[in-house]
Formats: C-alpha cells, structure tokens, sequence
C-alpha cells in the first residue's frame, strides 16, 4: 500500500540515488543500483526542489514558478512522489 | 538503422579470483571438462581465460580512456565486475576516474580483499553503490561452494560497508545445493541491513554450464523458493527490495536478454575484448570480438560485425521472425541458444515457440527424476587464470 505523503514531510533522493543530466538527451535521469529511470519534465521540476523543502514548501514553490492553481498542483506532485516513493527512489523525512 | 547509445558499461578488470564457485560466468577453461561432459569448448575462452593473468589485462591508463570513452558514447553507469575487482589495486583510481565521467559507480565483487583502507579509499573515490555476493547463510555450506574460507570475512566486510555509508546489495547466487535454504539467506539480508537483495538463480553459462547436473534445482524446489521470495517480498516491502531470478529453464517464455543485443549494455573483458555480452566469448565460439587497444570503442559499439549480429530483429528465424513479442524479449538469449542448439541464431530454447525446446525438457526430466542423493554430485570448481609460459 503507498503511503500518504504528508504535508510536512520532506522527501528527498534515497540513498545511492543520483539526480543528473544524461548528457546524450539532456534530460534528466535517476541513477540507482543497476537502473536507470528517466525523468519527464514534472519529475525533473520536482526534483530539483527537493533538498529539504517540505511537500508543502515544493507546492507552493512550483505555484509561484508556473502560476498555477496549488491544490491542482499538490494532487499532481503528491502523485508523482508517491511513485517515487515506491519504487524506493526517494525517501521521506 | 542508427544504432542506439549504451547506457552501461560492465568491466570486467580481472579474472583473477580467490574464490572458485562452481558456476562462475566467466569463460571455463577446457582442462577442467570432465570426460563425459559434453560442452563444448571453444578454443578462444582457453586463450582468454589464460592470457588474463595480471600480464594480459588492460593497463590503469587503457582503462581510463575506456571508461572516458564509454562515457562519451552515452553510458551512464558502469559496474565494476571481474574475476574479483579487489584483486586490482588500481580500483580507487578507476572509480575515480568513472565519478570524473559522471557515471553511477557500482562495485560487484566477492568482498575478499576488502580491509578498512580500501572501504574508505574507494568510499572517498565516490563509489555509489557495492553489490556483494554470497553463496549460503550457512559458513560451512558456502565456503564449500566457494571453494575458500571468505563466509566470515564478508559478514564482516557487509557490516564494514553499511559502516562506512555506501548502500548495500546482496547477491545470493541460488541452485540445488542452497535453494532450500532461502528463508534463511532472508534472514541474514535482514541482519545485514541490505538494501536490496537478489536471490538469483544460476543461469547455465561458462563454469555452470559444465556443472548444470549438480546446480539445477528441481521443478518442486524452485516452486517453493518462489513462494518463500514472494512472502519475503511482501512482508519487507519499503525495508528491502527483494528480487527473485527463476532459472531460465523454468520458465516459458524467455528473458528480453540485454534489453536487445547491443542495445543497451557493453561489457569489455580484462584483455580489452568488447562484448555485447559478458558470457558471448565463450558461449559463441563463431563471433569475432574487437579489441579497445585496435580499435576505437565507438566504431566497435556502431560498426563491428559482433555488436551488429544480432542487433534489431531483422536477424531472426522463425518462429520469432513473425512473433508479436519478438521486440519484447528479442529472441531471447543468444548464449543459451548458441549453448543449447549449436547456433547463436536460433530462437531461445527456453520458449516453448521454439522447436528445440525439447532439449530444455529432457534436462529438466533428467534432473526432476534422480533421486535425493544426486544432490551430492559433484560439481568441478572454477580454476583461475595463471600467466602462459610461451
């Protein structure tokens, strides 16, 4: 069962996960022990905020950034980091 | 067709090894088949598997440019695999210079030769991850297996990796004499703090395939194990990742082997050789490989004829040629095809499409019908490579 993530929780890159550019595509990518997921751009956008912020924190960053609506917004990060989530990528502290 | 960019490059630095596990990938040497046996031997993993004493093997330097090179072909992750990588005293450096080319670094190894130093030599280096293998929960069983003492020594060397902050992967390597023994190589996973565990079946190439008698699991074996894997699975899911590898011979339709034949993956051996696939030079004797010091890694990725094979599908007999999942599991493995029918080409034997599945089935049938006390047979342990005298 996923677990709900809240919204005070700080999600970050699990240990042994790797966020970088693939230079070939110049996409973003996760590295991990013998896998590879390539990021699409929500993900990427994501991502990049999570180094400490709270989920919260990373909604509203990202609303201020695109100007969009915040509780559109949180049901659309909190989808992609609960899959994250599960397939181990990221943890949450 | 543009050929596609790899994305990982396995090296394999040496195949020098302390230990002497039955059935080792890399190429078997011909004066350990046993009369009787009938694999075939193909004179190029003799010369391989000889010329890779440390004389043989690519230089520090050789490979820093194969591993800058494969970087720039689009390979963002290399594993460093041998024979045992801890036998090169040179590995810090490597993984160094793998971190300079921004790949993912992992260490796969038998974690013999891995004393504090090292750990925080190859820790400050910016190794990402280490894969280490074990061959039972039980000391006695598995340094048989090995053919060395070294069960002890990894529990201390996977306490010392969990303490120095670098994530942890174990690797049971799973046949006939262990695979009862699962709930408790579960057990020591859990001890040990793994993150993720493998518990992978053998899968019959180089040493194994000599010793398939003595490795293959029974029918009723392998059921359980997969029950045992699943409710381990479950009940650890978010602590440990656990992954169970069926043998190939059980199943029905057979793995998307590499994600393609040079799609995906790169191995060069310790001589320089660049493989399609790690177990190629010795499973298909015909195939010619190219060498990174004649020539350069990107022409041998797009050009050479041993990259191009198999490349795509338009290669495939029947029945793949027409199948739907001919572009979900590419035919296959072209080593078991070329082990089990003589003809690297053929449709994986492991499909129950192919016409040569029969061949699986009586192996099977042979091994589901001896009785309990074959489970001693033996088996001949994996010989290391020793310098020629020429």
């Amino acid at each position: 069962m996923p677990i709900e993530i809240a919204d005070a929780a700080q999600p970050r890159l699990a240990k042994g996960v790797r966020l970088q550019t693939d230079s070939a595509t110049g996409k973003s990518v996760l590295l991990f022990p013998e896998g590879i997921v390539e990021l699409n751009e929500t993900a990427q956008e994501i991502l990049s905020r999570c180094n400490g912020r709270t989920f919260n924190e990373i909604v509203r960053a990202l609303a201020e950034e695109y100007d969009s609506d915040v509780a559109a917004l949180a049901a659309d990060v909190r989808e992609t980091l609960t899959d994250l989530h599960q397939r181990k990528l990221i943890e949450l502290t | 067709m543009t050929p596609p960019r790899p994305y990982a490059l396995l090296a394999e630095l040496t195949y020098r090894c302390p230990l002497h596990c039955p059935y080792c990938s890399n190429p078997a040497v011909a004066s350990a088949v046993r009369s009787g046996d009938r694999a075939r031997q193909p004179t190029s993993a003799l010369r391989i598997a000889h010329a890779t004493a440390k004389d043989g093997e690519l230089t520090t330097d050789e490979w820093k440019s194969v591993i800058r090179d494969a970087a720039t072909l689009g390979v963002l992750q290399i594993g460093f695999s041998g024979g045992e990588p801890l036998a090169r005293r040179d590995l810090a450096e490597l993984v160094h210079a793998a971190r300079e080319a921004n790949l993912y670094t992992n260490l796969i190894t038998s974690g013999i030769g891995f004393d504090d130093d090292r750990i925080g030599a190859l820790r400050d280096a910016g190794l990402d991850s280490v894969q280490l293998s074990f061959q039972s929960d039980d000391a006695d069983l598995a340094d048989e297996i090995a053919g060395a003492r070294a069960h002890r020594r990894k529990l201390d060397v996977a306490a010392k990796i969990r303490a120095a902050g670098i994530p942890l992967s174990l690797n049971f390597v799973i046949h006939r004499r262990n695979i009862d023994r699962l709930p408790e190589m579960i057990e020591l996973s859990e001890m040990l703090g793994a993150e993720r565990v493998e518990l992978a079946n053998v899968q019959f190439y180089g040493w194994a395939f000599l010793n398939r008698a003595a490795l293959l699991p029974t029918q009723e074996q392998v059921t359980r194990a997969r029950e045992i894997a699943m409710e381990a699975k479950a009940r650890l899911a978010g602590k440990i990742d656990i992954f169970y590898v069926l043998p190939d011979y059980y199943e029905t339709r057979p793995k998307p082997c590499l994600n393609g034949w040079g799609q995906r993956y790169l191995t060069v051996n310790p001589i320089g050789d660049v493989l399609p696939c790690p177990t190629a030079s010795s499973a298909i004797p015909d195939l010619r490989f190219e060498n990174v010091r004649r020539r350069a890694l990107d022409w041998i990725w797009r050009e050479s004829e041993s990259f191009n094979r198999f490349r795509g599908t338009s290669w495939m007999p029947e029945p793949c040629r027409s199948c739907p999942q001919n572009e979900i599991d590419f035919g296959g493995c072209r080593c078991q095809a070329a082990l089990l029918t003589g003809n690297a080409a053929n449709t994986d034997p492991v499909c129950t499409l192919s016409q040569n599945r029969a061949r699986v089935d009586a192996v099977l049938r042979d091994i589901n019908a001896s009785t309990p006390k074959a489970f001693g047979a033996d088996w001949t342990y994996r010989v290391n490579p020793k310098t020629l005298k020429s």
